[in-house]
């Protein structure tokens, strides 16, 4: 016999059985609850995640097929609606991509209705909206190192050097621009890049403490563990009230009875 | 009760529909402004401190590495770009004399806060200059419910100007 009563013993034992299985969602609950308290100062929301496990976990594969054009020393790859200058994001564009050329000062990357201009460093220079003189792009090409661009009429137009002006030429001599196939190493590197910006550390933070990283029913199961830290609260400070009762009874005993207690 | 309900779910359908899109493309709003006969577009390849100046105004880099502008004598156009909660907002402007003399967005993308773009909105910035601290001349009033947008627009205003300053400048010199 252990002397305790029933229902004390019940509330110490499931405290105790409730805190060893939430031990862990507590912990979780607990670390990324600080860490969103703090996602400023961690620059949670400014930091990709780069892990191929973390990545696979949230299906961040790429929808469409990568389309690229090598414009000599670099590729130019359009995946996803990403333009990547070999594997580095430059920009983003929602329209069909017909090709890439480098001119003499730029490298002129062509969309339906757009024009995208980079160094030969593959940084941004502008994008240029093609407007109503000149639309529906069907594919790129160059001559003398000057882009050239075939619209759907069909019709050609040659930049200036610039590429700020456009003129009308016939179809000769124009080297246009042609599809490439990635190599595993480039397309590697390229898949790396691209998953990398889609999923930033406080997503994952975020996910762990709703439970949403755990799939359907994570978040019923952290719901349990607030439950259960709930639970905790309440049995803990029965616990201890009741203890503290027990003591005080076994006090009061030892005080008005121990004449009696000893003399048996 | 059951028609009113469909014809009041197709109106506020239709209103989202025709809220964003684009109102006028950049080449049409290069016409309109000068005449159909505008000038040959121009470039500014914004220095170090100019650069410095428009982070300051839009809180980061402006996309690329040149802005193209139209100017004929003291006027200039602009057509700008800012994110206003997700997707950029296209914005025209045209600068006579260091004051705005037309603002008009072009393309709006979010799915809120294109009130911006009436006149109510856009009038309030007619002969708006920069003040010293590169701030605007007058207080914008806000739209609720179109903060961001408001916030975007206003600081494209306070860019285009800027940049005038500078095309007038790199043309003088």
């Amino acid at each position: 016999m252990t002397g305790r009563k029933p229902r004390r013993f019940i509330a110490f034992l499931w405290h105790r059985r409730i805190g060893l299985a939430a031990f862990i969602l507590v912990i979780i609950l607990a670390i990324t609850g600080i860490m969103l308290n703090h996602t400023e100062e961690l620059k949670l929301d400014e930091s990709y995640i780069e892990s191929p496990l973390l990545l696979g976990w949230y299906g961040l594969e790429p929808e469409g097929e990568a389309i690229s054009y090598d414009i000599g020393e670099h590729v130019i790859t359009v995946l996803d609606h990403l333009v990547f200058f070999n594997a580095h994001p430059v920009t983003r564009s929602e329209q069909v991509f017909h090709g890439a050329v480098k001119a003499e000062q730029l490298i002129v990357l062509a969309f339906d209705t757009e024009l995208v201009l980079l160094t030969h460093d593959g940084e941004l220079v502008e994008r240029m909206p093609t407007g109503h003189s000149f639309t529906d792009i069907q594919r790129i090409g160059i001559k003398y190192k000057r882009p050239v661009i075939e619209t759907s009429d069909p019709l050609y137009y040659m930049a200036d050097e610039h590429i700020l002006d456009w003129d009308v030429i016939t179809n000769e001599d124009i080297a246009w621009a042609e599809k490439t196939t990635l190599d595993q190493t480039k397309m590697t590197a390229l898949l790396e890049s691209f998953r990398g910006r889609g999923l930033t550390r406080e997503r994952v933070v975020l996910d762990l403490h709703s439970g949403r990283f755990f799939g359907e029913y994570g978040t019923y199961v952290m719901d349990a563990a607030a439950v259960a830290l709930l639970w905790l609260s309440c049995s803990g400070l029965w616990v201890w009230w009741s203890r503290r009762m027990k003591q005080k009874k076994k006090r009061h005993y030892q005080k008005h009875h121990r004449r009696t207690g000893t003399s048996i | 009760m059951r028609h009113f309900a469909a014809i009041l779910l197709i109106l506020l359908l239709s209103a989202h529909a025709l809220a964003g899109g684009v109102y006028q493309e950049p080449d049409a709003f290069i016409a309109e402004v000068f005449a159909d006969k505008p000038p040959k577009a121009a470039v500014i390849w914004p220095d170090t401190e100019l650069k410095a100046q428009i982070k300051d105004i839009l809180g980061h880099d402006y996309k690329g590495l040149r802005i193209r502008y139209w100017k004929q004598d003291k006027r200039t156009a602009w057509v700008l770009d800012e994110i206003g909660k997700d997707k950029p907002i296209t914005t025209g402007f045209v600068i006579n004399n260091g004051r705005i003399e037309l603002v008009r967005v072009l393309i709006f993308r979010e799915s809120r806060g294109w009130e911006i773009r009436h006149a109510f909105f856009t009038d309030q910035f007619d002969k708006a200059s920069l003040n010293s601290d590169s701030q605007l001349d007058r207080t914008i009033d806000n739209i609720s419910g179109a903060t961001l947008s408001v916030r975007a627009v206003t600081k494209l205003a306070r860019v285009a100007l800027l940049l005038d300053q500078a095309a007038q400048v790199e043309k003088e010199s």
